[in-house]
């Protein structure tokens, strides 16, 4: 509908939310709540590990619980996977509608906010 | 998986790109194994081959090669080799580079796969199966084991393998390797294979994360195939188990902030308690053998030269490293049991931060506990660190944990210099306490080493430490078994090897020269004039020639000192707890020395089996070399500084 596209409120507001959110870093996330992940900012060479590990944009990741030195363990697309806080810093999420859901691949019962 | 054309998978195809595997003679057909890590194909090369397998290693690189024989029920046999833990096919880490390697046929000295048995864990479905994709494109007949089925349906989970196998085009099997379920299926698999035979002249193509001739980015091609994967999900009816409460509860304990740091400690201790006590009633039973056995041997044979290399020189070489097998096998199996149950990764986790700040990272932790009973396996076991920078620096400071061999002298110097009261109570006494601050010694110095040596030569910022943890599971003995029995071989063999061949070497050095036929006493033989020679050196330290005599010789292997120290001072069955060699030490040197010596074996790299195991490791003398003389710079600028402190 051409008419809603004009809209200003529809082009600028989520334009500008969208921006915020793509700044979040799972460093960020609070532990069970679940994200998707938008962008790694890491060299290129320095990506293919995560890919293989299925980090990848559009995955689902869930803080689930910190280790004792404060490094978040999340889990990937439900695959519990350990980080350092540096990595978790370089990962650009989005914060997922509707956290607390079982997701696939067996993702953790997260408690309903 | 509709948009690549792989329905014809099972048969070979044209490759884009290829190599051409040498053409072979009537040979045994090759199965590969191929899979992530701990999705049990390690289990299933077990179940196939029982005992016929061999560890090796690939020509020129440090990863374990494991091949294999199959024998099927009509008699046939086939090859089986199984090939690292891969979570893709890039160039990156040493076991991707050799698991491609394998199957393109570019590996010297293992013919090109005949078959490729793909192995994943089901209850990981969608993330395991990207594997799928580059291996199917490869052309070479493959079977699809969803391994881990009882996991899946215990916890609620399902799918569909007839319409998976519909859907790629290639035989699926709905396995529980540990109980053994589906494996009939593989091995009607593996009769197919037989029946083909050996492939001969087959072009190998290439297989990679990215396929040949792709222009997009890595991050596009990932994403891609994810979504072919999920959307195969969705049509094999794949639903993914529910989360398992157990492993929730126990990961909440185990990683917990102040328990997991806890019982992390705990469980060290309680591989130090083993190696400690449990082993030694093992290990006088192992010396009581030698020693009769030796006596018997010697009872039958003629009185010469002959008898007594064979008695002293050999058999006693054999006796020094036979004694240790107790306590490298008890850390063995303890070490396998955590690494088996899941234990291990949260332990890396946990250590990881510490290791960090000295320049390590949490994946050397199982190397460096290792090195508590023998540094050699550790060494070995440092190939688990995937950073070359890391396990480079992980490799250069194992030698400063207070390894097996050391104990002995410490033992005898221990008891013979340092009284024995009460320090913390009943707690702990003046001896324990000393041997606590000898191995305190030895982790302080490896800390300090590995914190300079990542800030001047191997310099760099360390590659990304990510840990999977895999699901808590109970060890199956049977693996157990088989990893013992393969680690204890290693030993005997890579460690055992040098120091018979050291101990032999020293034997024949205190025999020469002879004077009419019977051997010199020791200060006139080569190994007395060695001593010597040695004295202005390790004068300041505290030390005379005698003790220089026993250095020499425990250049070889540490434990030596004590029986070359017996022999010099004419005791008769000299071990740590004879007072006569404990009251001949002590005219020998002063407490100043004692402590010297004590700090000198320390830091000191004395054991040839260690240098020998680094030059396999590094791929040359450089490093070795290196830490021989940077360890024994520190030996003796230690004990020159213990001795004139005290």
């Amino acid at each position: 509908m051409a008419s809603m596209r004009r809209l200003p409120t529809v082009e600028t507001a989520p334009a500008r939310s969208f921006e915020n959110e793509t700044e979040l870093r799972l460093a960020d996330i609070p532990l069970r709540q679940a994200c998707e992940l938008v962008r790694i900012d890491l060299p290129h060479d320095e990506l293919e590990p995560l890919l293989e590990r299925g980090v990848l944009p559009g995955c689902e990741l869930c803080p689930v619980w910190r280790s004792p030195s404060g490094d978040p363990i999340v889990t990937v697309d439900g695959t519990l996977l350990a980080l350092r806080r540096e990595m978790a810093g370089c990962l650009c999420v989005r914060l997922r509608a509707g956290s607390g859901s079982p997701t696939a691949e067996g993702g953790l019962i997260l408690p309903s906010t | 998986m509709s948009s690549t054309p792989l329905a014809d998978a099972a048969v070979s195809r044209a490759p884009t790109e290829t190599t051409t595997s040498s053409p072979a003679v009537v040979e045994r057909p090759l199965v590969a194994l191929v899979g992530p890590p701990n999705s049990g194909k390690s289990t299933l090369f077990n179940r196939l081959t029982g005992l016929r397998q061999k560890v090796a290693n690939y020509p020129g690189v440090t990863v374990e090669k494991k091949t294999g024989r199959i024998r099927l029920d009509d008699g046939r046999e086939l090859d089986v080799v199984d090939l690292p833990g891969v979570n893709g096919f890039s160039a990156r880490t040493l076991d991707e580079r050799v698991t491609r390697d394998v199957l393109e046929g570019r590996e010297p000295g293992i013919r090109s796969p005949d078959a490729v048995i793909l192995i994943v864990d089901v209850t990981r479905f969608e993330q395991q199966l990207m594997l799928c994709e580059p291996i199917l494109e490869m052309g070479i007949p493959t079977q699809l084991v969803l391994n881990m089925s009882d996991e899946l349906e215990r916890r609620g989970g399902s799918i569909r393998p007839e319409a998976l196998a519909d859907e790629l085009g290639l035989e699926v099997v709905h396995a529980a390797v540990r109980s053994g379920r589906g494996v009939d299926a593989i091995r009607r698999f593996l009769h197919g294979v037989a029946d083909r035979g050996a492939l001969t002249g087959r072009p190998c193509p290439a297989v990679s994360n990215v396929p040949p001739g792709v222009q997009l980015p890595m991050v596009d091609v990932f994403a891609a195939r994810r979504r072919r994967v999920r959307e195969l999900a969705r049509k094999v009816a794949y639903a993914a188990a529910a989360p398992s409460e157990m492993q929730e509860r126990l990961d909440a304990v185990l990683l917990h902030r102040v328990w997991g740091p806890l019982i992390f400690l705990g469980v060290v201790l309680l591989v130090f308690q083993a190696i400690f006590t449990w082993a030694t009633p093992f290990m006088d039973g192992i010396e009581w053998l030698i020693a009769t056995s030796g006596a018997w041997v010697a009872g039958h044979l003629p009185d010469s030269w002959v008898r007594d290399l064979l008695i002293d020189g050999v058999w006693g070489g054999v006796g020094s490293v036979l004694v240790f097998l107790p306590q490298i096998l008890i850390l063995f199996l303890f070490l396998g049991i955590l690494e088996d149950s899941g234990y291990m990764a949260r332990a890396a986790v946990i250590a990881d931060r510490m290791m960090y700040r000295v320049g390590l990272q949490g994946r050397a932790f199982l190397p460096l506990l290792s090195g508590y009973a023998c540094a050699v396996p550790a060494i070995l076991a440092a190939r688990t660190v995937e950073d070359e920078r890391d396990r480079l620096a992980t490799i250069f400071v194992t030698p400063f944990m207070t390894c097996s061999a050391r104990l002995p002298v410490y033992a005898l110097l221990i008891a013979a210099f340092v009284p024995d009261r009460r320090v913390l109570g009943p707690l702990m006494g003046t001896r324990a306490a000393t041997l606590l601050g000898l191995y305190a010694l030895g982790i302080v110095a490896a800390v300090v080493t590995a914190f300079f040596l990542r800030r001047t030569l191997l310099r760099g910022k360390s590659s990304t430490f990510m840990m999977e943890l895999p699901s808590y599971r109970v060890p199956s003995l049977k693996s157990l078994g088989l990893r013992l029995l393969d680690r204890s071989k290693v030993f005997l063999k890579r460690a055992g090897r040098v120091i018979l061949a050291m101990a032999v070497a020293l034997w024949i050095l205190a025999q020469v020269p002879r004077t009419d036929g019977h051997a010199p006493p020791i200060e006139r033989s080569v190994l007395g004039y060695a001593g010597h020679v040695l004295e202005p050196a390790i004068r300041p330290l505290g030390f005379d020639w005698k003790i220089g005599v026993g250095l020499v010789s425990s250049l070889a292997a540490r434990e030596v000192i004590v029986g070359t120290l017996g022999t010099i001072h004419g005791v008769q069955e000299a071990d740590e707890g004879s007072l006569q060699l404990q009251a001949a030490l002590k005219r020998d040197l002063d407490l100043g020395g004692a402590v010297a010596l004590l700090v000198f074996f320390a830091f000191a790299l004395q054991c040839m089996s260690t240098v020998a195991v680094m030059r396999r490791e590094t791929g040359g003398w450089r490093w070795p070399a290196l830490q021989f003389g940077y360890m024994l710079a520190l030996a003796w600028g230690g004990a020159w500084l213990a001795n004139w402190l005290i």
